[in-house]
């Protein structure tokens, strides 16, 4: 099978595993015990609750309530918030509390690359050194603590820095933030300031807020929630060079007198990041799970704040289009991560099946 | 393993008979072994019975089991808190009244400690002695694959620093009612019920108060005068390993039930899951085709679904249904893992079972006449166990962080039953204060506890895969041990 046919199969599976996976969350969020009627408007009241079945649908039978759920979701009509917001469009809930999301997930895959990578690379040059045990057993615990707690404790150091870091105030470094506040991204929305009034844009404090004011808000909760995918980049980052660096083409380069920058660089490093390919791709799954505790400790109100109030409001509908998107995006990424490979690694296809 | 030289081959029931000496040794042995603690084997076993008669619909037996379950709290057992107490009271003269020998309460519950835990020691000890004479006694082959993976799992020192630690944490879940410094009926469930003797300054006499008063006067919550740190005493003499929690309950009594817990959780859907994931992979590597692709499709559904928010979206679904309330709500969590987990294993195993579904071995057995069923079991399942091994110890760390966050949102197991991310959210506030050690404790042994079960993993897959190192499908592996992000 040739690499780009096996992409395209790849591609065309994925349509059962939306359908299906769609089916399973209208499963949970419609035969679930939760009536949603009463919780609109609440238990005591009959006529109202019998009013709102009628107004919402759900005296149809069940394979009806099924086929509109489904072709709603894939018409991409999401449908509205009941119980958080009444009325409120699922579309414009989203547009209002992603963006500091997709800051935090942008930031903790490049803090965690940035880390992650060079430290398993180095770890990697430097097998079996003091240098090398300390970055991987720091790797192994950084990975194994839980984020939330995490979370905690950066937050109160953070909080306490002038008495814990020796007088080193964090809310006043550079820029003055406050700890436990989402990020001001307003800026975001005028771009071309960055260049016609750099000051403002990029560091200054105002009402629009600044890119680094911004940074520095969502950079402790970025680490935790990059945190497993940092020690997991460094443990496949070493183990990858670690397997480059002894094959057979680096020694023949070696044999045929390449210089050792150029060794380095040109064969060992780029080969090397082949297998951090779906380490990276998938964090994705990782940050849309870790969002909700993440947020909730850092007091960011982004998706995962959102799908928690949701879930404990019982905001079924608002939840069945919250999942909905999650499930696009996984599997987006995972084709994503197959186009990569594709383009990466000319094996891929040959090998599998 | 095989059976190849089935004419020649002596059953092993006749091989003991014919030298039953060894094997009667290490029985006679294990004997003592089990009868000194034999009052805490039958506990838990008729608490496992009763776990699992309260979850059937009209609790059929559960009286009589828990009768049974009185009866053995009073067959004498070694290592108790009746015959080790910790729990006493300092009179004016300094000298301690009611424990063990009159010690001091911190030694009295350490000297516990320590004999269980060699207790535990000692039965491993006494389980690799046996494989010895098995070994040596028992077993026609003088080398098998099997053994090779033992030794290279003897000269892993990073995956024995994880089965340490990972012993250590089965330990602490499987004896959490003799190792707390008291107990979760007494000290979290109902204090009210529950009295305790200290030594009143005031009136000088011994008084006795309620567990739940004594509680208020221990709390733990960072200011000044209000706390009681690790290996420390409250004002009634009751020694805190741990520390106590914000409203003055053991830290430590509720850190080792909540192990209990956890590992509970952990273990049955690791079961359940591993055994969807086996039989499929069986199935799916025997017949291919369609019922390959099937699974596929199902698995890739239903791991586009983050778990913790599954866990998150069920929680609050069935919250306050029947089904969230059986055992405390570990059910509900068990069902969900199993649900959610078994793709990961099913990926797992996928590779494996279709590399030996192409072996000669199968085409023969199929020509042979064999029944599918016989072939999955005795020529294919044997080769593809050891996989879900190495998955099973990552996931275990994975699932018990999950169960945390989860619980530290406030979902999942229901309160007052103690879980570790409860402990971790209630000290939240005193993090840089006094009381550090109601959340700090907890996460760190959440980590030791992973760091443990990943080296485990890690040793495993090394042992039966020397070539691996790393292999491809990490992404999954990844996911799976980091709890799917919590």
């Amino acid at each position: 099978m040739s690499r780009w046919s096996y992409f395209l199969r790849r591609l065309v599976l994925s349509i059962p595993v939306i359908l299906f996976g769609t089916t399973i969350v209208f499963m949970l969020v419609r035969l679930g015990p939760i009536d949603p009627a009463a919780a609109i408007v609440g238990m005591g009241n009959p006529q109202g609750i019998e009013r709102i079945r009628e107004q919402l649908g759900l005296t149809q039978p069940l394979w009806q309530q099924y086929i509109d759920f489904m072709i709603n979701m894939f018409t991409l009509d999401l449908g509205q918030s009941w119980v958080i917001q009444p009325g409120r469009d699922a579309y414009s809930l989203v547009a209002s509390y992603a963006p500091r999301t997709i800051w935090l997930g942008f930031w903790s895959v490049v803090i965690a690359l940035f880390i992650g990578i060079p430290l398993g690379f180095y770890a990697g040059l430097n097998p079996n050194t003091g240098g090398d045990y300390f970055a991987s057993f720091g790797g192994i615990v950084w990975r194994a603590m839980p984020n939330f707690w995490l979370a905690i404790l950066l937050v109160s150091v953070l909080v306490q820095s002038q008495d814990l870091l020796f007088g080193f105030n964090w809310s006043n470094w550079l820029v003055t933030t406050d700890i436990l506040s989402p990020p001001n991204l307003r800026f975001l929305s005028t771009p071309l300031e960055a260049i016609t009034n750099p000051i403002d844009w990029w560091v200054s404090t105002g009402a629009n807020g600044s890119f680094l004011a911004a940074l520095k808000q969502i950079a402790p909760a970025a680490i935790v929630l990059g945190s497993a995918s940092m020690g997991n980049e460094m443990r496949i980052g070493r183990t990858a060079i670690l397997e480059t660096i002894n094959s057979d083409y680096v020694e023949t380069a070696r044999a045929k007198g390449v210089s050792g920058r150029s060794l380095i660089w040109k064969h060992v490093f780029r080969n090397a990041l082949i297998p951090l390919v779906p380490i990276i791709t998938g964090e994705a799954f990782l940050l849309v799970g870790g969002s909700v505790l993440v947020e909730t400790v850092f007091a960011i109100n982004g998706i995962g704040y959102l799908f928690y109030q949701a879930a404990l409001n019982a905001d079924l509908p608002l939840l069945g289009a919250l999942m909905f998107i999650f499930i696009l995006i996984t599997v987006f990424t995972n084709i994503l991560q197959d186009l990569l490979y594709t383009l990466i690694d000319p094996r891929v296809g040959y090998e599998s099946e | 393993m095989s059976e190849t030289q089935s004419d020649e081959e002596v059953p092993l029931r006749d091989r003991i008979a014919a030298n039953p000496r060894p094997a009667l040794q290490w029985l006679a042995g294990a004997l003592v072994l089990l009868a000194v603690e034999f009052g805490a084997f039958i506990g838990v076993i008729i608490q496992l019975a009763l776990t699992a008669v309260r979850l059937l619909p009209s609790n059929p037996g559960a009286a009589a089991l828990a009768s049974a379950g009185e009866a053995a709290e009073s067959i004498p057992t070694l290592l108790t808190r009746g015959l080790i107490p910790n729990q006493g009271y300092q009179t004016a003269s300094g000298e301690w009244m009611g424990t063990f020998l009159g010690l001091e309460p911190a030694y009295a519950w350490l000297l516990r400690v320590v004999l269980i835990y060699a207790y535990a020691f000692v039965w491993l000890g006494w389980f690799w002695v046996g494989y010895r004479w098995f070994r040596k006694h028992y077993r026609y082959a003088d080398w098998t694959p099997r053994d090779d993976v033992v030794d290279r799992l003897r000269s892993h020192r990073w995956g024995q620093f994880g089965f340490v630690l990972v012993l250590a944490f089965f330990v602490l879940a499987l004896f959490a009612p003799a190792l707390g410094p008291t107990t979760v009926d007494a000290n979290i469930q109902s204090p009210y019920t529950h009295y305790t003797k200290y030594y009143d300054d005031e009136i000088e006499s011994v008084s006795n108060v309620t567990v739940g008063t004594a509680n208020l006067g221990s709390t733990s919550q960072g200011a000044g005068g209000e706390n009681v740190g690790p290996w420390s005493y409250d004002d009634y003499g009751r020694f805190h390993p741990f520390g106590t929690l914000t409203d003055g309950k053991d830290l430590f009594t509720f850190m080792a039930a909540g192990a209990r817990i956890s590992l509970m959780i952990g273990l049955v859907s690791l079961l359940i899951a591993g055994f969807i994931a086996t039989a499929l992979a069986m199935l799916t590597a025997y017949y291919k085709g369609l019922a390959d692709l099937a699974a596929v499709i199902t698995s890739d559904s239903i791991q586009s679904l983050p778990v913790l928010l599954v866990l998150i979206l069920a929680s609050a679904v069935f919250g306050n249904t029947w089904i969230a309330n059986l055992y405390n709500g570990a059910v509900l969590l068990i069902a969900i893992f199993s649900v959610t987990y078994w793709p990961f294993f099913w990926r797992a195993l996928r590779g494996p079972a279709l590399q030996i579904s192409e072996q000669e071995w199968i085409d023969a057995a199929k020509s042979f006449g064999q029944k599918p069923r016989t072939i999955m079991q005795k020529h294919m399942f044997p080769y593809v166990v050891g996989y879900l091994l190495i998955y099973a110890s990552l996931t275990l760390g994975g699932i018990i962080i999950a169960v945390a966050g989860l619980s530290y949102l406030g979902l999942g197991i229901t309160p007052p039953t103690p879980e570790w991310g409860r402990a971790i959210s209630a000290g939240q506030p005193y993090v840089a204060t006094a009381s550090w050690h109601i959340s700090l404790i907890p996460g760190i042994m959440i980590t030791l506890i992973v760091v443990g079960f990943n080296a485990l993993g890690d040793g495993i897959r090394d042992a039966l895969d020397p070539q691996s190192e790393g292999g491809e499908d990490t992404g999954g592996e990844a996911a799976v041990a980091g709890g799917g992000g919590a």
